[in-house]
Formats: C-alpha cells, sequence, structure tokens
C-alpha cells in the first residue's frame, strides 16, 4: 500500500568545507505497516554524519522487527497509542544503547554522534509520528488536513535536541496519525528542507511545492523518483533558500 | 539525462514576518476637510506599495483597529499577510475612545505574537501606528503607560500620529517613549507610502539588528 520516494542532499555550507552531508534516512516496509525515520547530524560533533546513519537505519530496522514481534501490525490503532509509544522509546533505548557500544569501541561518547530524529509508524489502523529536535513531519490526509510534527529547537534558533542526549525522553514527542487514506501523503524533512516545503502559516506542506511531486512520483518508477527528488534539493533555488543539507522522504498511499 | 519535476515552487516560506497594527480614528470629527475618504485612500496606496514589493507582500502582517461611533473599537476583519491586504472602508462618526483602542492594539499583538511563536514562525519586533484628529474621549493614562513599558520591553513600536490642527500632540505623545508627530497638510498617502517603505525595510533587516527608517518629512510637520 505505501510507495516511498526519499533523497539527502549535502548542503552548500558542508559542500564548501569539503564535508560530507549530515542527513540520511531509511525506511522499512513490511505487512503493509511503513517505519521511517531521518535523521540530521550535528555538525558540531566529529560523528554527526555516522550518528544520522546509523540512527536512521537501526531505528526503523529495530522498531519494524519489534512490532512485528509483537504481532500488533496490521491491527495498530491510533487510539492504542500507549503501546505504540512504548515500542517505540523502546526501540529508540535498544539503538542509542548499540551507537554507545560503538561509540566506546572507538574510544568516543554518544555525545560525538549526536543526531536529530523525526520518524513514523504508519500502518493501515493508524499510528504516530516520532519527533526528537528539528525537522518536520506532515501527514497530509486525501482532503488536505494535515497532522504534523513541528521541530523543537533550544532557546536559540540554532540549538536542537538529540537522540543522543542523556534527557532524550523529556524531549520526544510523539504525535498520533490517523488511519490513512489512498490519496495520503506523509513527507519526514530534516531543517533545510522545511523553509521551502512547508506553508508560511507552517500549518502543512506548501501545495505549489508538493502538488507537482506527487504528481509526478505518482507516474514515476522508484530511482527515477529518488534521483528527481535529489535534483531538486540539489537545485539552485533551493540551495540559495538554506545552505544546510536537504532530506526529503515521501510515503504515498496508493 | 537528470530528472527534472516540472512547476515546483521553491520559495523560502520561513522568512521573519513584520506585524503591524493600524489604529484608526473614525470619529465624529475625521469627516471634516474630507479626512475619512484621505485616510481611506491613503491605506489603498498602503495596500498597493506594499504588495508591489514581493519581500514586504509576503513578510508584513496587518491588522486594522478603528475607534469611534458611540465608544466603538472595532477590529476591522483578521490579520492578514500585506500580499493579502484588503483595506476595509472606513467610515467617520462619534466619539473618540482612544484609550481602548491601544488596549486593544497591545493586546492583538500579544495574541498574534503568541499565535506565531507557537507555529514557530518567527518575527519583528510589532509597529503599532495610532493616528488621531482629537482627544480621547475615554480613559487613555494607563494603557499609555502600559505602552511606554511595552516598548522599553522591546515588545513593540509604537509611532502615535496627530492629524490636523485639532489633535492633541502632547495627550498622543504618552503613547510613545518617542513623543508624538504631527501630519502636516492631510498627506495620508505621503504618510501611507513611507509607512509601506518602513514595513520594506523591516522585511529586509537581519534578526535582533536595528533599521534606519527614511526621513519623515514627506508628510511630518515639525514645530519650531
Amino acid at each position: 500500500m505505501w510507495r516511498v520516494f526519499s533523497a539527502s542532499a549535502t548542503g552548500k555550507r558542508n559542500l564548501e568545507q569539503g564535508a560530507p552531508g549530515q542527513d540520511a534516512n531509511h525506511c522499512v516496509v513490511k505487512d503493509d505497516v511503513l517505519v521511517a525515520v531521518v535523521c540530521d547530524g550535528a555538525g558540531s560533533v566529529p560523528e554527526g554524519r555516522t550518528g544520522a546513519e546509523f540512527v536512521a537505519r537501526a531505528l526503523a530496522e529495530q522498531l519494524s522487527s519489534a512490532l512485528r514481534a509483537d504481532r500488533r501490525p496490521p491491527e495498530i490503532q491510533a487510539d492504542s497509542s500507549a503501546c505504540l509509544e512504548a515500542s517505540i522509546r523502546s526501540a529508540i533505548e535498544t539503538v542509542r544503547g548499540r551507537l554507545a557500544e560503538l561509540a566506546a569501541s572507538r574510544q568516543l561518547t554518544l555525545h560525538d554522534f549526536s543526531c536529530t530524529l523525526v520518524g513514523c509508524v504508519a500502518s493501515p489502523g493508524g499510528g504516530s509520528l516520532f519527533h526528537i529536535g528539528d525537522g518536520f513531519a506532515i501527514q497530509q490526509g486525501a482532503t488536505g488536513d494535515s497532522v504534523l510534527s513541528r521541530p523543537e529547537n533550544g532557546e536559540f534558533a540554532d540549538e536542537t535536541y538529540f537522540v543522543t542526549d542523556e534527557n532524550w525522553n523529556d524531549h520526544l514527542r510523539l504525535t498520533p496519525l490517523p488511519a490513512p487514506e489512498r490519496g495520503c501523503v506523509i513527507g519526514l524533512m530534516s531543517d533545510g528542507t522545511a523553509p521551502f516545503a512547508v506553508n508560511r502559516a507552517r500549518s502543512g506542506f506548501f501545495r505549489p511545492f508538493i502538488d507537482p511531486i506527487a504528481a509526478f512520483l505518482r507516474e514515476t518508477t522508484a530511482p527515477k523518483g529518488n534521483e528527481a527528488l535529489r535534483n531538486l534539493l540539489e537545485s539552485p533555488q533551493a540551495c540559495e533558500i538554506s545552505s544546510d543539507d536537504k532530506t526529503l522522504l515521501l510515503a504515498f498511499v496508493v | 539525462m537528470s530528472t527534472v519535476i516540472p512547476d515546483v515552487a521553491l520559495i523560502d516560506n520561513s522568512e521573519e514576518r513584520a506585524p503591524l497594527v493600524l489604529v484608526l480614528d473614525c470619529s465624529g470629527s475625521m469627516q471634516e476637510e474630507n479626512k475619512i475618504q484621505l485616510l481611506n485612500d491613503g491605506l489603498k496606496a498602503l495596500a498597493a506599495d506594499l504588495k508591489a514589493d514581493p519581500i514586504a507582500a509576503r513578510c508584513g502582517r496587518v491588522l486594522v483597529v478603528s475607534f469611534g461611533g458611540d465608544s466603538n473599537v472595532e477590529i476591522m476583519g483578521d490579520w492578514t499577510d500585506a500580499m493579502d491586504f484588503t483595506p476595509p472602508s472606513l467610515l467617520a462618526g462619534g466619539l473618540t475612545p482612544l484609550g481602548a483602542a491601544m488596549r486593544c492594539a497591545l493586546d492583538e499583538v500579544e495574541s498574534q505574537k503568541a499565535q506565531m511563536r507557537s507555529a514557530g514562525v518567527s518575527y519583528k519586533r510589532p509597529i503599532i501606528m495610532l493616528l488621531s484628529d482629537g482627544e480621547p474621549t475615554d480613559e487613555w493614562r494607563q494603557v499609555a503607560a502600559e505602552c511606554k513599558s511595552a516598548e522599553t520591553a522591546h515588545k513593540v513600536n509604537i509611532m502615535a500620529i496627530g492629524i490636523g490642527d485639532q489633535a492633541n500632540r502632547e495627550t498622543l505623545g504618552h503613547f510613545s517613549n518617542k513623543g508624538a508627530l504631527s501630519l502636516s497638510g492631510l498627506k495620508f498617502k505621503e504618510l501611507f507610502i513611507w509607512l509601506s517603505r518602513s514595513i520594506r525595510a523591516v522585511s529586509r533587516a537581519p534578526a535582533g539588528g536595528t533599521v534606519q527608517l527614511n526621513p519623515v518629512d514627506s508628510w511630518a510637520q515639525m514645530s519650531i
């Protein structure tokens, strides 16, 4: 029931410094249950990129297999969000533990792998967004109504929260998702993409941005769609708006 | 060959907003010398000039508060982006409840800021422009003091402007730490074009900085 496209593009700031992009994304679809994660590694730590790649992949895999092991899908309901929340927290805990081991094996700390986290579990019965730090998540229904998870920043604009923080549990924000109908789209993005993908009222997608993309992706193959998304995120206009790395993951219900 | 998605709008929607509240005297005396009509024409010039500048059109947020009638304060429509701003047609008549109108403007500024904050929209310091041709007919001293302390706390910029000879500039001066200015020769249009250019400048200013506004001599009358 899901068609997923994604791309992560390295922003101008990192390109100019010869640094790699710090964004990563990963998604798993099993038994009609989509688990997708976008991470943005902190530029201020040595292994932000590794942290982002590790958490995005490991968390999507871990959460997907945990949900299957619990035999919960496809019966996940928005109203059983307490169970879902427990699964999400426990999967993050597990992945943090594994990342801490990796850090220790390199004489580093979790902090050296700091990254943000924005993800979703979406099943035919409903699901949840989960979010630590900046970035943006939107489920846009077939009628255009949107459920959102907005960024949480610290006191200053360039300060945010990381899944690798000691108190990550206090900053994990969950947003229940209604059952996705046909025509629904879920978008996960890093903070470099949000300025042009989100509308001015920050109440949903910017329609003149998302509508042409949705129309194009509907008619194309996954490799071609991913390439087109990457070209868009790397376009001069997008780079003009934000010099950050940019990730966009779009999941369509078909 | 690289794949390009056609017709995708790429616009920066995260630009900081520049909120503006116009607090406009619609008391009976505004009927004299065609003032209310000149004010309405001025608002149209403001709307057109804001829309002519793409950045100001996107960043400007406008609210009109009118006062007059049987001690009425009316919020004319909702906060709108400058690009969607259609000026109301104001009618003159009645009293001058200036204190209540400024109270309303202060409250509206704070609730609009709270709304933008909760949506994660960033904004510049709001501007309240007060235009009056007379004397308040309600209790105003307490509100005036609050206006000054809101300015001191960097919550808002207030411009108090007297229209014509009957305006009590001393009273108006109590609403802003910068005192009041006088509109010269009913130059409403010049005033509103100047205001639009100020919003253009504010929209372009870096966050947390200060803006040098144009001189006010196109419309203001200085006492000598």
